[in-house]
């Protein structure tokens, strides 16, 4: 056996922190480590572009809970992962980028495949490491890890010159040493008793949810509090899922393409318990109209995301989860005082007032994508009019059942994070839905899919267009339409099936029952096109500058 | 209308940080991405070589320093973040200028010299090169003072300070 390497120090880390599969593309500053892959129990999946890599880890951990690892080499394999890593910061998922770099005697020599990839992450990495001597491998990426999955989770990249990943390192790697980062705020009792007091005061309450619950595994707590105190609870877009929807307090998720009536009743609301939800503007919209009546109080693990688009008037800081524990002993509210009966007229009327709320035949497809697929299926959204038919129609029944791109909007992030969530649940049925857009914008990882015949299902909603900016094109530029045909001309199931992927064609303005069937019955990966006349847009929606109370229905509204 | 731009008192933020390269670039990073333009910026070795100070002043709305301070809080290598602003603390900034004269004001820029206690560095035909040193508000009358002769060239270290006592 050849003497160990920097290389097995870092092989040795992954192992100790449990990671199963890596997500990679070889150049030849990461030679050492891929000569060394083969030999040990973690499976590395070549992606066909780097970029994939990154959304691949990212759906990984989506999908798992556990830190998704990419590995790309130097250069212009270290740029590529950049729009997933942003991806990964903005919906704050726990990544460690492994990326290679020039030997260290060539560092700032502009040598061949050298770019400096920690000056070109800083703003959207949470930590990032260069490491420069052998000795340092080991609690360098113990540290990555530590930092990726604690407190706020984020990606952190890790560079490695080819000559520390070649050095000669003794030794086993020091055993797994405890975590040493300091926990996370355990949360102050007299916030808790202030929170807790103007919840139970209020009369018009509304909880919302956002991505941070489902980060800090408080979903039990969070179905417990809605159960205890009997409060509605609306979601931001990433909050999808926290909570099973079939509860009668669910609204919807708020927002510019969220459900009219969340927009609707956390603007009547006095009293709004965000948790782990940051404000973002596609959630509130016009912000000084955005629920102009409530007191906010917020929780959260990140101090920067508390009051950061939105005034608290009370905050705690500290774990979701054991925020929530500490709340719900304190939560006592009496009967509610004509709150959800106010609610339930308001979806009554908006359900009679309203022509088509169920998004056309676009959102009867993903109801039916959904009952194709067995009950646990995860569905991966794209990015775009898929997007948000697949959000407001898949009924996620467990948090991590539906992913999407929600801060970053990444079109091209669906193949690819079907990739990642597929190999970290095996067991579980893996749908990308995508438009044509989002679909060639990493088409390439049609080629991983047949390679390693993962049994992922491709839907592509087809309009031959950027549905989303023609969309807008329409609503806001007088219906000018330009630069935004993809053109009809691209054989979609001819094109899966030359990466070995079967396939069919359905047409949304006629009859899916055939479509759906095959989808049903295939047993591999299967792409499903589906095409759709370009003039169905996303209604009810915001329009830019407006506030949550003025969706429309049309382009005259 | 646009509203005239609010004349903000300065903010003055100590950091303790991790002495590793790229550190100040983070630091620096925060602000260039929150819209803060840094008004002086100060670094050095501590007593532990492996500590070093960061002080930044910048002009500023209030929530300034609110805001910084928690994102300062995140980074890795941020060790300790001491607000200074409307605490009682000594500052301190270092100054070099050229100054420019006539022969016949010779006997008056020494003078002025002398009243400012500034230190003659250098000083040849018709140019003088000036150190001075204190607070601020001291080297801004300094300024003021030699302007009518003429100022060729100002370099400033930037503030440093700190608390009357210990923390």
């Amino acid at each position: 056996m050849s003497p160990r390497i920097g290389a097995d120090i870092l092989l040795d880390i992954l192992r100790q922190e449990k990671v199963e599969a890596i997500f990679g593309y070889p150049g030849a500053n990461t030679l050492p480590v891929h000569d060394r892959i083969q030999a040990t129990a973690i499976r590395h999946y070549l992606m066909r572009h780097e970029q994939a890599a990154a959304h691949a880890a990212d759906g990984y951990a989506r999908a798992s809970g556990k830190v998704g690892v990419c590995l790309a080499t130097s250069g212009p394999g270290a740029t590529n992962l950049v729009t997933g890593i942003a991806t990964a910061f903005m919906d704050s998922i726990p990544l460690v980028a492994l990326t290679a770099q020039v030997n260290t005697n060539l560092l700032g020599r502009d040598a061949f495949q050298e770019t400096d990839i920690i000056g070109i992450t800083l703003p959207i990495t949470k930590h990032s490491f260069q490491v420069r001597d052998v000795q340092r491998m080991a609690d360098t990426l113990r540290e990555a890890f530590d930092l990726a999955r604690g407190g706020r989770p984020g990606p952190v990249l890790v560079d490695l010159p080819r000559d520390i990943l070649a050095a000669p390192a003794g030794g086993d790697a020091a055993p797994c040493r405890p975590e040493t980062r300091p926990a996370p705020p355990a949360p102050d009792a007299s916030s808790l008793e202030t929170v807790a007091r103007l919840l139970n005061r209020s009369e018009r309450p509304v909880i919302l949810i956002g991505g941070g619950a489902k980060l800090s595994g408080a979903c039990e707590e969070l179905e417990a509090l809605v159960a205890k105190a009997r409060i509605p609870f609306a979601t931001t877009m990433m909050g999808l899922g926290a909570v099973a929807s079939g509860n009668g307090y669910n609204l919807g998720f708020i927002g510019t393409h969220g459900h009219e009536l969340a927009n609707r009743i956390i603007h009547q609301a006095d009293f709004i318990l965000a948790v782990g939800a940051r404000f973002s503007d596609r959630s509130t919209s016009k912000t000084e109209e955005f629920a102009p009546l409530a007191t906010i109080a917020q929780i959260d693990i990140d101090p920067t995301s508390i009051g950061k688009n939105l005034k608290a008037d009370c905050s705690i800081l500290g774990d979701i989860r054991d925020v929530l524990r500490g709340l719900l002993p304190r939560v006592e509210r009496g009967e509610a005082s004509g709150w959800m009966e106010r609610i339930e007229a308001e979806r009554a009327a908006l359900r009679q007032g309203r022509k088509d709320p169920g998004d056309g035949p676009a959102g009867a497809f993903i109801r039916q994508v959904q009952s194709a697929l067995p009950p646990q299926a995860i569905a991966v959204a794209d990015v775009g009019l898929n997007q948000i038919w697949t959000l407001r129609n898949w009924q996620p029944r467990t948090p991590r059942s539906i992913l999407t791109s929600g801060g970053m909007g990444t079109m091209g992030f669906s193949l690819p994070a079907a990739v990642g969530a597929q190999i970290a649940r095996p067991d579980h049925a893996v749908v990308a839905i995508t438009g044509d857009g989002g679909c060639y914008m990493n088409i390439q990882e049609l080629a991983t899919i047949g390679y390693y015949r993962l049994p992922v299902k491709i839907v592509v909603i087809n309009n031959g267009h950027l549905g989303m900016i023609r969309q807008l094109q329409d609503l806001l530029f007088d219906g000018r339409l330009n630069t935004i045909a993809l053109g009809g001309h691209v054989d979609l199931t001819a094109v899966a099936r030359g990466f070995g992927i079967p396939s069919a064609r359905t047409d949304l303005e006629g009859d899916t029952a055939e479509g759906l069937d095959r989808l049903r019955r295939s047993e591999g990966p299967f792409l499903l096109e589906a095409v759709i006349d370009p003039e169905r847009y996303v209604y009810p929606l915001i329009p830019p500058g407006r506030s949550n109370m003025e969706m429309i229905y049309d382009r005259t509204a | 209308m646009e509203t005239p731009p609010e004349i903000h008192e300065e903010q003055i933020l100590s950091i303790l940080v991790r002495n590793r390269p790229g550190v100040l670039s983070r630091v620096a990073g925060i602000l260039g991405r929150l819209g803060y333009n840094i008004a002086s910026l100060c670094v050095a070795e501590t007593a532990d070589p492996a500590v070093s100070r960061i002080t930044l002043t910048s002009r500023a709305d209030r929530d300034f320093t609110d805001k910084i301070r928690k994102h300062l809080d995140k980074l890795v290598d941020c060790i300790e973040v001491a607000d200074y602003t409307g605490t009682s603390f000594l500052r301190r900034e270092l100054m070099l200028l050229h100054v420019t004269f006539r022969e016949e004001e010779r006997a008056e820029i020494l003078r002025a010299i002398e009243l400012c206690q500034g230190r003659i560095l250098l000083l040849t035909e018709g140019i003088c090169l000036i150190e001075a040193a204190g607070d601020p508000e001291h080297l801004g009358g300094i300024l003021a003072c030699f302007r009518p002769f003429g100022i060729r060239a100002v370099n400033r270290t930037g503030t440093i300070a700190l608390p009357r006592r210990p923390s």
